[in-house]
């Protein structure tokens, strides 16, 4: 995902899809951010625990910089988000889950 | 000897002569335990080309090293046999107390073969073998087997027993003990069915020392305090249930007989719907930290039913078939646990019935006027039954998607959902491709547990849409890093917690069993026991073109979600099994070259065979 960023403002509104613990402590299934186009990983983290504190500890490291290896970020249920930085657009969905894949 | 009784119990269930073998510490030294162990077991004592339900088909019991030192989720215990299912190897772990207490018996492992004259209880007290009338257990289901057995032979007895449809010979019938706990996969409580043994009953007195119990507490401390940390999260909070309702939004959810890879009404069968609503309390398996079983119970006024429940069950039970009430859903898990049958394969048989009976290949007649449709709650339940007891249809379907397909024809093989005979896990293969192969080229037949190639999908080191020649040294690595952990038997959910499996277990290793171990030689240890399966499997019949997927995964593209009109090639799966085999150091017919089976010490094996 490497498309220039379109918007004048340099944000963009983002959907954030809450899975599995990070649902139930947050109560909800979304979440609405706004972010730099550039945004990066730590920029994500800190705009989630701002959105809900809850995931401070749980997916988001206690500094609130980053994810806990716990947990995996993906961009539009394609790309896994690493902390090289995420070029978001505008309507991009985020899905934060447990990155603990087998079962 | 520590670490190891350095023998096993062969017992022939026709004749009741019982032998203590001696086992080479160069046997053990080179298949560790459990599923490796157990692999070189089967070569050595399973006759080549005997059918699964022959009497000499040999059905083992293997413990590990670790089994009795306490270290967290060590307590496990393979079983292999020529699977009835596939025709190839078989093994299926489980855990628990079972697993010490038959180590504690004085063996390493158990290989029974034969037939019993009379339905067998058969109890193992050390040394004391004896053959018990099991008529009074007959047609009991697992729990209630379980149960009566205890109160009969006390309550410190382990029991590992079959349910009606492991007396029934379905084929893929699992084999239960410790409550619940399963073999299921390949289906050997078909095979323990076929050599009329209703049940194992185990006690023993024989505990197994240590080389270096101080240095073994310390690291096994350590090791204890990370499996409590972030690297098995998931596992402690929702279980593999979490994977439902993101696998459905990566679109690798199979649902409705692999028709699509996404539910609509995936929201009432989600893990954190599960749990919000039907959730009762976490079990765990004999030293086990983890605790990864969530046990639930319906809430409607149907019949109560309550029991473990995890994400495989739920993608076989639930989507796969269209079921969407998720008090139906754990009614069906529980009654495939108590009937004994390998909830995966049993809701993939069934939903290639219901394909089959919405396009009018199976009709009311033919289900006995079940309206075998997805989503039809009443239908699943009905048709479990039927197979536990192998009555009206449910006989078709006791026999696996491969031959209920083969035996009724008309095109309807191309919607059986298996490899080699296995049906398939809850992975789409479409996409997540390295997950594809290793599907195709598992010994097993599709399993995901023996390569976790999934885990290079859900990850940012692939394009898990794409497929490219690299799979198949992922998977070949994926393959051995599981065969080394099925081995010493690790739980696969502490694999996160490792540093460096390798190294770590070694240390691991040559603390319990005295004897010099590398991470090297355990990394190779790992390839020399897939190698030797693969080996097992070419002397039973294997050819080039079983190493496949179904059909449908190769002619049609994915209709919904994130992956609609992702497909796969039979080209691009044949480029990326011409790259497992490469990776391997087999020939591109997938056998493996002399010089191979020299370089990893297995070629004596080979020639005693």
């Amino acid at each position: 995902m490497t498309l220039p960023c379109n918007m004048p403002s340099g944000t963009v509104n983002v959907q954030v899809e809450l899975f599995s613990m990070a649902r139930l402590v947050c109560g909800r299934s979304f979440l609405a951010l706004d972010l730099p186009c550039d945004a990066t990983l730590a920029d994500v983290a800190h705009a989630l625990v701002r959105a809900c504190p809850a995931l401070r500890g749980l997916a988001i490291t206690t500094d609130g910089t980053g994810l806990l290896e716990s947990y995996a970020l993906n961009l539009n249920g394609r790309v896994f988000v690493t902390d090289t930085g995420v070029h978001l657009q505008q309507g991009d969905t985020l899905l934060l889950f447990s990155s603990q894949a087998g079962g | 000897m520590f670490g190891y009784h350095g023998q096993v119990l062969r017992i022939d269930l026709s004749t009741q002569q019982r032998v203590w073998e001696p086992l080479e510490e160069q046997v053990l030294h080179r298949f560790i335990g459990g599923i490796g162990l157990g692999t070189n077991l089967m070569y050595t004592s399973c006759p080549p080309g005997v059918e699964p339900f022959d009497p000499a088909n040999p059905l083992i019991f293997v413990g590990s090293p670790l089994v009795g030192t306490r270290l967290t989720t060590s307590s496990k215990f393979a079983v292999l046999t020529k699977s009835p299912l596939t025709g190839c190897i078989g093994d299926s772990l489980s855990s628990s107390f079972m697993a010490t207490e038959l180590k504690k018996t004085g063996c390493d492992a158990l290989i029974l073969t034969g037939r019993s004259p009379f339905p067998c209880l058969l109890v193992i007290n050390d040394d004391v073998v004896e053959f018990l009338d099991a008529t009074p257990y007959l047609g009991l289901s697992t729990t209630a087997t379980e149960h009566e057995i205890k109160a009969h032979l006390g309550h410190r007895t382990r029991v590992a027993c079959i349910g009606p449809a492991g007396e029934r010979l379905v084929r893929y019938a699992s084999i239960t003990n410790d409550g619940g706990r399963q073999a299921a996969r390949t289906g050997p409580g078909a095979v323990m069915g076929s050599k009329n043994l209703k049940a194992i009953a185990v006690r023993g007195t024989r505990p197994v020392p240590v080389f270096d119990a101080k240095a073994l507490h310390a690291i096994g401390t350590n090791l204890t305090q990370r499996s409590l940390g972030p690297a098995t999260e998931k596992y402690r909070t929702l279980g593999t249930l979490a994977n439902v309702a993101v696998f459905n939004r990566l679109g690798t959810l199979p649902t409705y007989n692999f028709q699509r890879s996404t539910f609509d009404e995936i929201e009432q069968v989600s893990g954190e719907a599960l749990h919000q609503n039907h959730f009762v309390t976490n079990a765990h398996c004999a030293n086990c930290t983890i605790g990864c079983e969530k046990i639930l119970v319906t809430t409607d006024n149907g019949p109560k039913a309550q029991g473990r429940m995890e994400y495989e069950s739920a993608f076989a039970l639930g989507s796969l078939v269209g079921v969407a009430n998720a008090n139906t859903v754990i009614r069906a898990s529980t009654l495939c646990d108590e009937l004994g049958l390998d909830t995966i394969s049993a809701g993939v048989t069934i939903a290639w019935a219901m394909e089959c009976f919405e396009k009018g290949l199976l009709t009311l007649k033919d289900t006995g006027g079940l309206a075998l449709r997805f989503g039809n709650d009443a239908a699943l339940l009905a048709c479990l039954q039927l197979i536990g007891e192998r009555r009206g249809l449910g006989d078709l379907l006791a026999e696996g998607s491969r031959r209920a397909s083969q035996r009724l024809g008309r095109g309807t093989e191309a919607w059986a959902m298996h490899v080699k005979g296995l049906e398939m896990p809850g992975y789409e293969p479409r996409s997540l491709k390295t997950m594809a192969l290793g599907l195709a080229v598992s010994t097993r037949g599709a399993c995901h547990n023996r390569s976790s190639s999934y885990e290079a999908d859900f990850s940012s080191r692939v394009d898990r849409f794409q497929a490219d020649v690299e799979r198949g040294r992922l998977t070949m690595e994926g393959e051995d890093f599981s065969a080394v952990l099925d081995s010493l038997i690790w739980c696969k959910f502490l694999r996160k917690a490792f540093r460096d499996l390798y190294a770590e277990s070694a240390a691991i290793y040559e603390h319990v069993t005295g004897w010099s171990m590398t991470a090297a030689e355990l990394r190779q240890a790992g390839e020399r026991i897939n190698t030797l399966k693969k080996l097992f499997n070419i002397r039973e019949g294997w050819r080039r073109e079983d190493d496949t997927l179904p059909p449908r995964v190769l002619t049609e593209t994915l209709p919904t979600g994130v992956a609609q009109g992702v497909g796969l090639t039979r080209a691009d799966l044949d480029m990326m099994i011409q790259g497992y085999y490469s990776a391997r150091g087999w020939t591109a017919e997938g056998l493996i070259p002399e010089q191979k089976l020299r370089e990893l010490d297995v070629w004596d094996i080979v020639c005693t065979r």
